[in-house]
């Protein structure tokens, strides 16, 4: 597949250089600087070709500004990354929003933190700045932003649109799980449009991994995806592992993934127990947190931490485990499978629960595509990619499991779906348990000033949201020069305004609930 | 007609199972613990604030060496005031004042792995609460010597 | 003395007193469903529920309505004043006048109206009045919706209900509860009339607005629906009418198809009160259980499947009866 894209893409576009990259080391196969005015055109051949846009990043390097793309497949491995260099006095540049869906909210996050215009962008505004900026942010010297700018930044106001009823959903609301704010223009109780204002919790993960050495981001990995802590907290690691060519022992990468699914069990459990609260059941939510409790238990023992548990280290884990581990995953496994039934007599079973969930946030495999969705609603979309098998890291490949995927490609298939791999996640556990090596858990020469090699990488993991990609430009300091998450949650968020729309408000809060949006994680 | 019928009366069946889950939980015994006159252990490897621990050839002294890498590895700059004085006829010098300001801390534990000397372990102190900001400025020296004198 | 027992023996002020009984037993009640609601809901999520104030939390809800009653009243700034005080105060007048008609027993009952049924659906109409009242004067999006939802909810399960009702009453010729009663001795309706009684209690619940049919307060869609503007003792009135309608709809089912205070070995009142408990049990017990329905749902339950179902059920009384 890297082949043949690469002889079409020389043969489409034939005054490029199409560079051969080593995918082990850059987790891309292909890269190609294109012109400014191209990228247009670039971004419909990788469209014709069933690429989607994973991510769309800028990069500031003083003499320039780096736009970087990342298209990918879903069915097989074929990572291509497009960059285009533009001014950085005057940047401006062509959207490709018209072509990829995905794009439009990345170039909006693009246009605040770097000053870059996208020509025939419908909405440049403020994502997640709503207060106001004198500086954009990620640049590496301080441009100040003009007033014009300013003015045309903050003139996207959904909520004042005159003989309309608007309903603000968030950021205090009980079915938006934190502080997402959706604005819904109504008509009656259906949604006529919906648009989602992000930015209550944003942090500026990105900038503060400016500001601190690899080892020191750490902790923050674990507060972007508080259910999925350990996720984060894996791609992370593996990302500069792979970066500065750090060696994991064997038995470290076991009890990664393990730990890993026993994470990814809890977090979806715990989906299961708040989307019933959102369809207006309470038990089930208490249900789930029983299991889920023994869950962290278990976690809490070896990492000393029950949230945000900042387990793995470069070249291994923070401690090793015990036997008091591995009896209480068993024990865990076998009460989560005991737990089945319950849930398929109260809630899969439930007449109530079906109805309300089947036939709505259907999203087609092109609209998945296009909004570059992924993770569970991805799968019950009929697309069985997982990053877990697709790129294998720690020792997924060496695990046997199967990718559920859906037809219907609704609320209740995402349901089905996530249930299904919380059982995936248990066969996995049990593999792992087998086949958990002794040895050392942590290689022993990590130096403590991590200097990785200049260069960048692409990395991605599943979460249990979807595919978390991390584009990391090292400078060989000890600091990244640029860390970029591409995070699921965004990704799923966009798709929802075309989902909601239409709907009633309960299949709003339906479809919003089926996503499994966790909001740290989509405003950084 | 008939499907409608045989899926209402699924329907209904699906209900029925559903309370039998809760009416069968009713009977059940709780699974909470009634915290403040029921305490669970907390696991040994329990990620607290932090602490100093005593020098093992010395257990009058903190075995902290006021090198600073504590501080400098800090992720969130919560550790301030590494001080100590030299005394004579010593080789090291004595710590005097630590401060950890808890409320930046994220419990991260980079200080304990950045440790040349072992000098920091983690508390299991976790009913952690005050009234105003100045209550998790802790002073660990302090605490410290409040523990010796306690043991 | 004599003259005493005359006086009190007279309709008026037979009245008086019944209504000042009712009102201390709405409160009463009100105090035991709260309770008892947290009860169940804590036991049925394995956790314990109120525990520390009094034995087994008893006195807890006293608690909670000490709190509501020493809480400032709040009235936003964009109300309609004159709505939004009369809002729960009128949610809260027709629910006490319902116990004037409710025989708890032979001889413990107000006043034995004849048309008894006719006055308590009269009356509990007032009940979505009140709630659109309350939406509307918040002048806030969520309560105005809620309150949307509401009426049309009302509307909708008001006719099954009633028709249900219809049935018994057609089966025992009266109007009068009592007299419905007494004509259970023997053998329940429940068990000539299933139906009716499984339509009744559909109706019922959807009529007292708790789950699956809690969409006028819908608390994941709507915040707390037509009462979200609302905050200490005029959110308790909502509050108490809402626990004293499950009350009333329960007493309803009880009187008309289980035999209301008809049972052996303890007193009727005893009977009664534990039959209505159960009821409301029940009630509870769904909704700790289901998730809720979406409002389309809910009116084709109404609409499609209990209102034929109830004339039907009604088509074939009267037929039988007349056989």
């Amino acid at each position: 597949m890297v082949n043949k894209t690469e002889e079409e893409l020389k043969a489409a576009f034939s005054e490029l250089t199409v560079v051969k990259e080593d995918y082990n080391q850059k987790g891309y196969h292909l890269s190609c600087d294109v012109a400014p005015k191209d990228i247009a055109a670039v971004a419909g051949f990788f469209d014709e070709r069933r690429f989607y846009l994973a991510v769309e990043l800028c990069v500031d390097y003083r003499d320039y500004l780096e736009i970087v793309y990342i298209f990918s497949l879903h069915m097989s491995l074929c990572k291509v990354k497009i960059t285009v260099k533009i001014d950085p006095v005057k940047p401006v540049l062509p959207t490709i929003s018209g072509i990829f869906a995905s794009a439009y909210w990345y170039e909006r996050e693009i246009r605040e933190f770097y000053g870059v215009l996208f020509e025939g962008h419908p909405n440049l505004t403020y994502l997640f700045l709503h207060d106001g900026i004198d500086f954009y942010p990620l640049r590496k010297d301080r441009i100040p932003v003009t007033d014009n700018d300013k003015r045309e930044l903050s003139s996207f106001s959904p909520e004042q649109s005159e003989d309309s009823l608007c309903i603000n959903m968030g950021p205090q609301h009980p079915s938006t799980h934190g502080v997402l704010r959706v604005v819904l223009r109504m008509n009656g109780e259906y949604i006529e449009e919906a648009f989602p204002v992000l930015g209550y919790l944003h942090r500026m993960h990105e900038k503060m991994a400016e500001n601190r050495t690899y080892p020191q981001f750490l902790p923050n990995t674990g507060r972007l995806d508080y259910i999925g802590a350990m996720s984060f907290n894996l791609g992370y690691v593996t990302a500069l592992e792979r970066l500065a060519g750090i060696t994991v022992p064997e038995r470290a990468n076991y009890v990664r993934v393990i730990a890993t699914e026993l994470n990814r069990i809890s977090s979806h459990i715990f989906w299961l127990g708040a989307y019933l609260a959102d369809l207006g059941a309470l038990s089930p939510f208490l249900y789930v947190f029983d299991d889920r409790e023994q869950i962290l238990d278990v976690l809490e023992g070896i990492t000393g931490s029950r949230l945000t548990y900042c387990y793995f280290r470069f070249g291994g884990l923070y401690n090793d485990i015990d036997d008091a581990f591995i009896a209480g995953t068993k024990a865990v496994i076998s009460r989560i499978r005991s737990r089945f039934p319950l849930y398929e007599k109260l809630v899969t079973g439930n007449v109530i629960f079906v109805n309300r969930t089947r036939g709505i946030g259907v999203i087609e495999k092109e609209r998945a595509r296009k909004n570059a969705v992924s993770g569970p609603v991805l799968r019950a979309a009929g697309i069985p990619t997982d990053m877990r098998k697709l790129e294998p890291y720690a020792c997924y490949s060496e695990m046997n499991f199967e990718i559920p995927s859906g037809q219907r490609a609704d609320a209740l298939d995402i349901y089905n779906i996530r249930l299904r791999e919380v059982e995936t996640s248990l066969q996995i556990i049990e593999q792992a348990l087998a086949k958990i090596p002794e040895g050392p858990f942590m290689t022993p020469k990590v130096p403590k000033k991590l200097k990785p090699r200049k260069g960048d990488i692409y990395h991605t993991v599943e979460t249990p949201r979807g595919e978390l990609g991390i584009y990391i430009v090292s400078d060989e300091t000890d600091r990244p020069y640029r860390l970029k998450l591409r995070v699921p949650s965004f990704s799923n968020l966009m798709v929802f305004p075309e989902l909601a729309k239409g709907n009633l408000i309960a299949d709003a809060v339906a479809i919003l609930g089926s996503l499994d949006l966790v909001i740290p994680e989509i405003d950084r | 007609m008939t499907v409608q019928y045989s899926s209402f009366i699924q329907g209904a069946l699906s209900l029925l199972a559903g309370l039998s889950v809760t009416i069968k939980s009713f009977f059940m015994p709780v699974v909470t613990s009634q915290y403040p006159r029921e305490v669970l252990d907390i696991t040994p490897r329990f990620r607290g604030h932090i602490k100093l621990l005593a020098d093992p050839e010395n257990p009058e002294w903190a075995a902290c060496l006021v090198c600073g890498v504590c501080q400098a590895g800090c992720p969130s700059h919560s550790i301030k005031k590494i001080e100590g004085e030299k005394i004579e006829g010593q080789k090291r010098k004595r710590l005097t004042s630590f401060i950890l300001d808890f409320t930046t801390c994220s419990q991260c534990g980079l200080c304990v792995e950045n440790c040349p000397s072992k000098g920091i372990g983690f508390s299991d102190d976790f009913n952690l609460a005050g009234y105003k900001r100045e209550d998790f400025y802790f002073d660990l020296v302090q605490e410290f010597n409040k523990r010796k004198k306690s043991s | 003395m004599g003259g005493l027992v005359k006086l009190l023996d007279t309709e008026m002020v037979r009245l008086a007193v019944g209504l000042v009984l009712a009102l201390g037993f709405v409160v009463f009640n009100a105090l035991i469903l709260t309770w008892m609601e947290r009860k169940v809901a804590g036991h049925m999520q394995l956790r314990i529920g109120p525990k520390e104030v009094g034995p087994f939390g008893l006195i807890q809800p006293l608690a909670d309505a000490t709190k509501l009653l020493g809480k400032e009243i709040l009235i936003p700034k964009a109300v309609d004043k004159t709505l939004y005080y009369l809002a729960p105060i009128l949610i809260f007048i027709p629910v006490i006048v319902a116990f004037v008609v409710i025989p708890f027993d032979s001889y413990l009952l107000v006043k034995d109206i004849n048309v008894g049924i006719v006055v308590i659906l009269a009356f509990s109409s007032f009940t979505v009045l009140s709630i659109l009242l309350g939406g509307w004067g918040s002048n806030n999006k969520y309560a105005l919706i809620g309150a949307i939802r509401s009426v049309a909810q009302n509307v909708a399960y008001e006719i099954p209900l009633l028709l249900a009702l219809l049935s018994i009453v057609m089966m025992s010729g009266s109007l009068s509860l009592k007299t419905i009663v007494e004509a259970q001795k023997g053998l329940w309706y429940v068990f000539v009339q299933p139906v009716a009684f499984i339509i009744y209690f559909i109706a019922s619940i959807a009529e007292t607005n708790r789950t699956p049919f809690d969409l006028p307060e819908a608390e994941s869609e709507l915040v707390a629906g037509y009462h979200t503007e609302y905050s200490g003792m005029m959110f308790a009135l909502f509050f108490l009418a809402e626990y004293t309608n499950m009350f009333i709809v329960s007493s309803i089912a009880v009187t008309f198809f289980l035999g209301g205070y008809n049972g052996p070995f303890f007193p009727g009142f005893i009977w009664f009160l534990a039959k209505v408990y159960f009821l409301v049990f029940v009630i509870m017990w769904f909704r700790w259980t289901y998730p809720r329905v979406r409002f389309d749902q809910l009116l084709n339950i109404s609409w499609k499947a209990l209102i034929p179902l109830a004339f039907l059920n009604l088509l074939v009384t009267g037929g039988l009866l007349k056989l």
